[in-house]
Order: C-alpha cells, then structure tokens, then sequence
C-alpha cells in the first residue's frame, strides 16, 4: 500500500533533520518551503495531526508521553486513547480512537473567551492558552465539542494541547508523535502540499471528529471509527466507550 | 448525574439573582414612568421598593460568579480584573460590561429613591431619577437577555443553542423581579398607610400582579414551544431536551418544581385575586400571607429554572463523535 510506504519514510530523524536543515516541517524561517522563499512571501505552516488508526495498538504511549511533557496533574488529560467495543459475541470489534485538541480553525474555544486568554495563533494555526491572561471562567471547556480543555487544578486556568509549541518550534515533533510506537500520529504543515501529512491526508480517506459542529478540525483520522452509544452509527447494537479519563462518559 | 458540572450552584443563583435584580430595575423603571409625569408619580412607592431591590441581588451574584473562578479558587483573588482588560465579542465580556455599567445606573436609580438624599436636592433628584428611568428599563432588558445568550452561545451544548433561552430567560426575569418586588413591598410596607397612598398601593399592586400573570403565560407558552420544537426535530437537541421530559433525570424538578409549582400554582393564585377587579371592578386586596408567599413561590420556580437549565445544558452533548 502506497501510503504505508509513505509513513515508513517519515522517520523521526529524517523529520529532525529536514527541520534542522532547510526543506520541510519546523516553525523557523529556514524551514519555509523553498517555492515560498523563492517567491519572497513568508510562508505560514498551519499545523495539523493525522492519526492513523489502522497502526494504532491502543498502547496509551502518546497520553503517557504527554503527561510526562507537561507534568499535566493527575486526573486530567490533554491526551487520551478511547476504546470502543461493540457487538455480541462472537461478532465483536474493539477500535482505539486516541483525542487532543483539534486545533481547528473555527474555533468555539476562541469565540467565547471574555479575556483574549486564548487564541488561534496567526503564525501556525496553534491554538494556545495563556495562563498569565485566564481567569478560569470555563466557559471555553463547555463551549468545546470535543471536551478537549480542563482546569488545571494547580493553576486554576484553562488548559489542553498546545501541539507541543515548545518542542515545535525547535524543530522536534510533538511527544506524543514521537512516542507512538506504530506511528499512527503523523503531524506537520498543512499549508505545505508536499509534507507527509498533507500528501497522506490527500490519497486517504480521512475523516474529522463532529464534522457537524462547524468547528474545522485540524485533526484528522484515517480509518476511525465513529461509533458512539449516543450516535447514528451504533446501529441499535451493544457499544461501549472506555474514555480512560476522569469523566467516564464522552461529552 | 455522572458528569462533573463546569459551571455549578454559584453560576445558577448567579444566573437567578441576576435575573431577579434586572427584572426588578425594568419593573421598578416602567412603573415609574408609567406613573404620571409628576415628582411623585402613582406608583412611585412601590418603584421605591424596586429601585432599592434592584442592585442587591445583581451585585451578590456578580460577587458568587467570582468565587467560581479557576482563578479564584487557586488563590488568584485579583484575576478576574482581566475581564476588564479587553472588550470582544464572547458574551462574557459583553456581559461583563453591560453589568458593570447596570450595577452602577440601578445603585444611583435607587440612590434617587432615597428621601433627603445627602448631596442631591429634591429639584436635582426628580429629573435625575426619570432620566435614570429611561436608562434602567434597556439595561434591566438587556441584562436578563444576556444571561440566556450567555448559556446560547454555544452548539457544543444542544439544550441550551437556541434562542429561545434567551427570551425564556427575559421573560422569567421580568416575572421574578416582579415577584421580588412584591415581596419586598409586602414585608416592609406599613400595615395601616394613609387612604391615599393604600390606594395607590392598591393600584401598583394590581398593575404588577396581573402583569405577572401575563408574564408566565408566556413562559408556560415559551417552554411548550421549546419542548415542542425540540420533541420535533431529530438529533442533538431531541436526546438533549429529553432528560427533561418524562423519564429523564430531571424531569421530575423541571415538571414539578418549575412548571407546576412555580409557575402554574402561583398564576392560578394570582389570577384569584385579580379577576374580580378585571371582571366586576372589585377593589383589588391581598392578604398579607399571600401577598409574601406567592412571590417567594415565584422566587423558588425561577431559581429552579435556572438550576434545571443549566444542569441539563451540562449533562447533555452532541451525539455521535
Ligand atoms: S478542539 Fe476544542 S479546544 Fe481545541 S481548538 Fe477545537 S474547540 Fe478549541
Ligand atoms: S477559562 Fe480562560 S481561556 Fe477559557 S474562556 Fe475563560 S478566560 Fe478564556
Ligand atoms: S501534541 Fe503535545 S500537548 Fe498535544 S497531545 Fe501530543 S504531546 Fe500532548
């Protein structure tokens, strides 16, 4: 399969390494595609993730990663790997959908923040949170669909991915990227059609998660499954979604 | 309920309190007006009651908002000044400034009720107070109104993404202000005033009570559509609206404590009372039991609306993933 070709090539060091250099991935000014550079316009990466669930084992190895990054605190998630079971015995499946924050470019999060504390950032596409600025208002964490955001407990402000801007912005992949022991997590440049991610997102089929919520998710799945006890797709049969997080339930 | 709420018990007596406080300014404000074009108008006594209800219970819930914080509770005590960085679109921050500047008008409207006001002749307060009037009734309005935006604003959340919440909102707040008002009026007024101003008591009573009446026929008819729309539509909104209908978690408070208790009884009450005046031109007179308890009632139903409303905006979400 031509795309799996394709993953196997984006090796960790070669992505460092392409970073470091001049061509692809990283948030320097050496990195800007050279069509860009040569046409004098400053080109702006938008990040983006694809996870690709058909090398997902389930393994937690991102959420662990993650929460080693940050020191994020106990109970809480930026994060997560839901299983998903469905069906009778013996005409079962179990499918692994791991979550973050979408990154997406509508997003509600922004929208309604009353102190500017978060944003969409114009120079790639992160969507961040400044502590220094929250209040802790919540008022994001219930505009999210995704349930992406908490309260840090310690302090007292809105937190979530920040697609690992620190880590990014040296040229490195985000943790849990880096983690991921089948590489199913896939980040780059969407704004750059000849990185991995957007050649990947261009012969796959891809989905996003709650399509219908307007919200433009830069996360992308291929080959996830969308079932949900709520939803359309459960087809009146058994199914039950293990979020491995504080609220057992989705939201 | 399994979730842990977001917003809780501080955000719903905030929503309530600020509701009652906007309601009371806008009644207190319209019947002032209402009242003549005169220093002392009709029904300035009972505006009185209004006009010193008003900031209390806006001022108690912007302070319970407060303690909700994230901020707060980490010890950052100053934080939320930050909401008086910036001003953008969030509703929040709308809300935050139009409170802000409805706190300040309801404190001086009210300080224009006080007799002698140090600092304010009588030839200053009247103008004064008449043209806080025509301020306090677009603040009060917009106030309530904002409070159900506030909850609206948001897909991520069927129950409460519709506009309707906003106006059931206003509504509610109207109606429960109406009810503090008289609540007030009822606790502290004399039991034997001179004729004269027990007429006009008598009148600014009738006024409000059958306003009241009015007012929660409309939200009984707001709350059907809202249920029928979304009984009516498939998705989102029809597995949201169901945990207030028959078997959901909350559905008995929603029917029993906001529907039959806080709305039904204390209108059929109400109507007892001023349907002989309407009909047969009777004089209109409460005792003074009713007089304190309907109100109170009215108080209970709103804040269980409000308590109903914003639960159930938090248990439910989009379906599917
Ligand atoms: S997933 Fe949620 S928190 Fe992340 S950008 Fe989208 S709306 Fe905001
Ligand atoms: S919790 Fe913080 S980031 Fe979220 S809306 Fe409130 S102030 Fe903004
Ligand atoms: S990108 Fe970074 S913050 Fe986001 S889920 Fe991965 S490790 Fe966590």
């Amino acid at each position: 399969m031509s795309d799996k070709k394709a993953n196997a090539a984006v090796s960790r060091r070669k992505f460092i390494a392409a970073a470091g250099g001049t061509a692809a991935l990283g948030a320097s000014a050496a990195a800007a595609p050279r069509a860009a550079r040569a046409a004098g316009t400053a080109h702006k990466p938008h990040y983006g993730m694809l996870i690709d669930l058909r090398r997902c084992i389930g393994c937690h190895a991102c959420s662990v990663s993650c929460k080693a990054e940050f020191d994020v605190p106990l109970g809480a998630t930026r994060s997560w790997v839901e299983y998903i079971e469905k069906g009778d015995y013996p005409d079962v499946s179990r499918q692994f959908l791991p979550r973050l924050c979408n990154h997406c470019s509508k997003p509600q999060c922004v929208d309604v923040c009353p102190t500017g504390a978060t944003w969409k950032r114009e120079e790639d596409g992160i969507v961040v949170v400044d502590a220094d600025i929250c209040i802790g208002c919540k008022y994001c964490i219930l505009a999210c669909p995704y349930d992406a955001r908490f309260t840090n407990p310690i302090t007292g402000t809105a937190d979530k991915c920040d697609f690992c801007q620190h880590r990014v912005s040296q040229g490195l992949v985000p943790s849990c990227v880096n983690a991921c022991i089948g590489e199913a997590r896939i980040f780059g440049d969407l704004n750059d059609p000849q990185s991995e991610i957007s050649k990947l997102i261009a012969r796959n089929p891809v989905t996003v998660l709650r399509q219908e919520m307007g919200t433009e998710p830069n996360v992308f799945y291929i080959d996830a499954d969308h079932t949900d006890p709520n939803g359309a797709t459960n087809n009146g049969q058994y199914v039950r979604v293990d979020t491995h997080r504080q609220h057992a339930e989705r939201r | 309920m399994q979730q842990e709420l977001m917003w809780g018990l501080p955000v719903v007596l905030y929503l309530f309190l600020a509701g009652v406080g906007a309601g009371a300014l806008t009644v207190s404000a319209s019947i002032f007006l209402r009242g003549g074009d005169v220093a002392r108008g009709l029904h300035v006594d009972t505006a009185r009651y209004g006009a010193f209800l008003a900031p209390v219970p806006i001022m108690i819930g912007c302070g319970l908002l407060v303690f909700e914080l994230g901020s707060f509770e980490t010890g950052h005590w100053f934080k939320w000044l930050n909401l008086y960085k910036v001003i953008n679109l969030s509703p929040m921050s709308i809300g935050t400034w139009l409170l802000s500047v409805t706190v300040v008008v309801s404190v001086v409207y009210a300080y224009t009720f006080l007799r002698d006001a140090p600092g304010l002749p009588n030839e200053m307060r009247y103008p004064l107070r008449r043209k806080l009037s025509w301020l306090a009734v677009p603040l009060g309005i917009a106030t309530a109104v904002y409070t159900g935006i506030l909850l609206g604003a948001m897909p991520s959340r069927p129950f409460w993404n519709s506009p309707i919440v906003a106006l059931l909102f206003l509504v509610s707040a109207l109606s429960t202000g109406i009810a503090g008002t008289l609540l007030i009026r009822a606790l502290f007024h004399a039991s034997n005033p001179d004729p004269e101003t027990g007429k006009n008591f008598s009148r600014s009573g009738y006024l409000l009570t059958a306003a009241d009446v009015l007012l929660i026929g409309f939200e009984l008819m707001i709350i059907f559509l809202f249920i029928m729309y979304a009984h009516l539509t498939i998705g989102s909104v029809k597995e949201a609206v169901s945990v207030i209908l028959f078997g959901g978690d909350l559905a008995p408070l929603f029917w029993l404590g906001v529907v039959v208790i806080g709305l039904l009884i204390p209108a059929l009450v109400e109507s007892i009372y001023i349907v002989p005046k309407l009909l047969y031109h009777r004089d209109f007179s409460v005792p003074r039991g009713v007089e304190v308890v309907v109100p109170a009632v009215i108080l209970v139903g709103g804040f269980m609306l409000r308590y109903v409303v914003v639960v159930a905006g938090q248990i439910t979400g989009p379906v599917g993933i």
